[in-house]
């Protein structure tokens, strides 16, 4: 079944010369290899150069590639082409939305990346050097892995309904790293942290909608990560001590109910 | 508009070495830091390191061959000792043994100093750090983060440095080095997004800009990984060394070249020929497929060109990883598994899954000391305020061949050495050197003569060349006669080819036109590294008339310690590449050298 000509469609658009954007077909021959990173990497070096995207590791870690297929967010560089192509061996492809636009498929991502820093992403380990390391049970990396794997390409955060009208909310990306760091028990400044998302930029905004889960192409639950926010904020305000094992009885996140609180 | 920007230190790349140093060197009180990378900082190729990073913690050991967890209290059979030697044997005693040491000493403190800093390693059920073996080492030291480990290290150390203030500029491409009378005074780049150039001025400059796997046609290296710093720190007249020693990794997904990681084998995946035989009891009986990867990527090439390859075009190798069971696969290796799914179309729980070796790690780059300072000669002289780590550095611990687990530690451990030795340099006064030079004006030329008119008229010269056809050429060139297997008859062969492209890059014409975050312009930049690097290479190769490591010449088939335990400088000189050479730091009471088998 490969080894034919399919059509790529893709929304072009350079703001420095273009009144708005515009749809433009690539005819590309389809192999056994083909992803649709491979194929966009063809037509720019076949057949149109300024074609403008990002991509680096072609594995889906990097997070670079990730893109509006078919109408849908994904990384493109372990998409086998065939797989997105419809019954006329045809595939749309656009830059993440909900975003300016820099260029054809590179969306600028400063709003995302400006909620991923507001977060305070990173983990504020006690002071004090320490000879061997903090002890952790196997289902507590478990319960952690869930968010640690989220590799910041935006799938979720473009496809988010109330990312669309209101770039103040945190987004799914950045509560899933608050949620990642609430958990921790190394942190300590969970408080703080809860104070940063609990409110109405934050997890009582979600409308749990759940594109955000459905787009994550890493198989990552940000939603179910807010709902749990959003539960430990309403319920405790400040959480204490006894966080260690409260937040245990939270894992498996899975039985987390989704709808369990917020507005 | 071009403006000029000051900082006291100025960081070119953030994967893990890049942010290590600015991390540490903020935290010690160097406030004024700027990073500059070409991909947004959590995209950087350290992120695709899967396996682990070594480092001996005693956690596991090996008992009678399964492992175990060792009780607390009792002792292990592992020791810095051990990784030592295990990585100066791997490095073919090409590696400098004090460099050496000094890393395999930081290791366990960097992995608990990452694990405290919000890694979420995978563990023991006791709740300590989960080890596996890997391949050239003698005990299971390849702390882990299931099979995603790169992934961890870097997603921590960039948000440790965002804590601690650091300063980054995204999607900003390095175009010159500036060094004047032996003072290294910054850099020029593009910002991406605009196009705009702009001197950035600085009291140090660090580069921690990757490998140059890009170079070869099948490799697992990301598209990023131009060797854009190796290439200018060249150009500026910063001589290379040992840069004909690329490994290439056994196990890359066939045709794709992407990584399937060591762990496949370390959790004790077997590689089989077309017959179904595990050849590696012919070329490794006692460590076989764990043996180093040299030695693996080889024995898989000598199966494809003796005809028991597999695939259709015979060029692959089966990795079976079926009998570990699906539990342990999906534990331990649930990154690889999607990645075979993704691209073969594998499950390898049910599957063997089709791979190939493939272009992974440059042994080469910029020669420094063990706090990344640059030096430039055999005399270890210092360039003054140039410092280098990671992949684009040759410390040398990896010496001719690297071990696997050893990447992330090394781009840690002299990251973070470096990061050290930068807030001392600051904090030791070190000044703003005045720059009134043009290099902003020089790169503007290059750029524009790639967008030229009168160039893509043919400008009288010829024929005007596209750069995606040079690049291929090249990387085929570099895949087929500088690759696994190398002679002098290749070698002269992919010297002359390296020649004419050089001559025909001339010609090269960009077609986009905007100034605006324009790929096809960064893509012409970085193949000119690629071909100013290739020449290094390759007389790098072709002089060195032994084997080595991962530098085999069937020609030359035995190491030769006695001509050749020395490390190759490339010079960057108006007739072209003038080699010399440096001696390998040998502890010969501890380590003398010894035959390399396994």
């Amino acid at each position: 079944m490969t080894n034919r000509t399919v059509t790529v469609s893709i929304k072009r658009y350079n703001p420095e010369t273009d009144k708005k954007p515009y749809w433009q077909d690539f005819q590309v021959e389809l192999t056994a290899e083909t992803t649709l990173l491979s194929a966009l990497e063809d037509i720019k070096s076949d057949q149109d150069g300024s074609l403008t995207f990002r991509r680096s590791c072609r594995h889906a870690i990097c997070g670079s590639c990730a893109m509006m297929v078919n109408r849908a967010n994904m990384l493109v560089c372990d998409l086998p082409l065939e797989k997105v192509l419809d019954k006329n061996d045809r595939v749309t492809v656009e830059p993440l939305p909900y975003q300016p636009v820099i260029r054809d498929l590179v969306a600028d991502q400063s709003s995302f990346w400006k909620q991923y820093e507001r977060v305070k992403p990173w983990l504020v380990p006690p002071e004090g050097e320490h000879q061997r390391e903090f002890r952790m049970t196997p289902e507590e990396v478990k319960a952690l892995e869930h968010a640690e794997m989220c590799i910041m390409c935006g799938a979720c955060y473009s496809s988010c309904p109330i990312i669309a009208g209101n770039k103040e909310y945190i987004g799914p990306h950045a509560l899933l790293k608050a949620f990642m760091r609430v958990l921790d028990p190394r942190d300590t400044i969970p408080e703080e942290r809860l104070d940063i998302v609990c409110n109405t930029e934050g997890a009582y905004r979600c409308h749990k909608v759940l594109n955000c889960t459905q787009a994550c192409p890493k198989g990552l639950d940000p939603a179910k990560a807010i709902a749990v926010l959003a539960n430990l904020g309403f319920r405790t305000g400040k959480i204490s001590q006894e966080r260690m094992e409260r937040l245990r009885s939270l894992i498996p996140a899975d039985e987390i109910p989704v709808k369990a609180a917020g507005d | 508009m071009t403006e000029t920007i000051t900082h006291d230190v100025i960081i070119v790349g953030a994967g893990l070495a890049g942010s290590w140093a600015a991390m540490v060197a903020s935290r010690e009180g160097v406030t004024n830091i700027g990073v500059l990378s070409k991909v947004y900082p959590l995209r950087s190729h350290s992120g695709a390191a899967q396996g682990g990073i070594a480092g001996a913690l005693n956690n596991i050991r090996s008992v009678d061959g399964k492992l175990e967890s060792v009780p607390v209290g009792e002792s292990g059979d592992d020791s810095i000792e051990s990784h030592m030697f295990d990585t100066i044997k791997g490095s073919d005693w090409l590696g400098d043994q004090d460099s050496i040491e000094v890393m395999v000493n930081d290791a366990p403190g960097i992995i608990y100093e990452y694990e405290r800093m919000g890694c979420v390693f995978s563990r023991l059920e006791d709740g300590r750090i989960a080890q596996r073996r890997f391949g050239g080492h003698s005990s299971p030291r390849a702390n882990y983060a299931a099979d995603w480990t790169g992934h961890v290290l870097l997603h921590t150390i960039h948000e440790q440095a965002l804590r601690h203030g650091v300063r980054f500029y995204s999607e900003w491409q390095m175009m010159e080095l500036i060094i004047e009378d032996g003072v290294c005074r910054g850099v020029v780049a593009m910002d991406i997004l605009t196009g705009e150039l702009h001197v950035m001025r600085a009291k140090a400059v660090m580069f921690a800009t990757g490998g140059y796997g890009r170079v070869y046609q099948i490799t697992s290296n990301a598209t990023a990984n131009t060797g854009d710093g190796v290439a200018i720190a060249y150009n500026a007249g910063v001589p290379l060394l040992d840069m004909e020693f690329v490994q290439f990794h056994p196990t890359g997904i066939y045709k794709h070249g992407i990584l399937m990681s060591e762990a496949c084998r370390g959790e004790g995946g077997y590689l089989l020929n077309a017959n179904g035989e595990r050849f590696m009891e012919n070329y490794a009986p006692d460590k076989m497929e764990l043996a180093p990867r040299d030695l693996v990527s080889r024995s898989e090439q000598t199966e494809i060109n003796e005809g028991r390859g597999i695939g259709d075009d015979k060029q692959g190798i089966y990795l079976d990883l079926r009998h570990l069971g699906a539990e342990r696969i999906m534990e331990r290796l649930p990154q690889v598994r999607e990645i075979a799914m993704s691209f073969l179309g594998v499950d390898i729980i049910d599957e063997p899954a089709p791979i190939q070796p493939t272009a992974h790690y440059s042994m080469g780059g910029i020669p420094t000391d063990v706090n990344g300072q640059v030096v430039i000669d055999a005399d270890n002289t210092p360039l003054h305020g140039f410092f280098a780590a990671g992949e684009c550095a040759a410390v040398s611990v990896h010496g001719a061949n690297r071990l696997g687990t050893n990447s992330l530690l090394e781009a840690s451990v002299f990251g973070r050495r470096a990061g050290y030795a930068i807030a001392e340099f600051i904090k030791g006064g070190a000044k703003l050197h005045p720059y009134s030079g043009d290099g902003v004006s020089r790169q503007r030329e290059r750029l524009d003569n790639f967008m030229s008119k009168s160039r893509q008229n043919g400008n009288g010269r010829g024929q005007p060349e596209q750069v995606a056809a040079i690049a291929a050429e090249l990387k085929q060139n570099m895949t087929d006669n500088c690759g696994i297997y190398r002679t002098e008859e290749k070698l002269l062969i992919a010297r002359e080819k390296v020649r004419e492209l050089r001559e025909r890059f001339k010609r090269v014409v960009v077609m986009d036109s905007s100034q605006r975050f324009n790929t096809e312009l960064l893509t012409a930049v970085e193949t000119e590294h690629l071909l100013t690097f290739s020449e290094v290479i390759i007389e790098g190769a072709l002089n060195r008339t032994e084997s080595r490591g991962a530098h085999f010449r069937t020609d030359y088939p035995k190491r030769n310690d006695e001509q050749w335990m020395k490390h190759t400088l490339a010079q960057n000189t108006p007739e072209g590449v003038a080699l010399s050479y440096k001696p390998v730091h040998i502890f010969w009471d501890r380590y003398p050298p010894q035959e390399r088998k396994y």
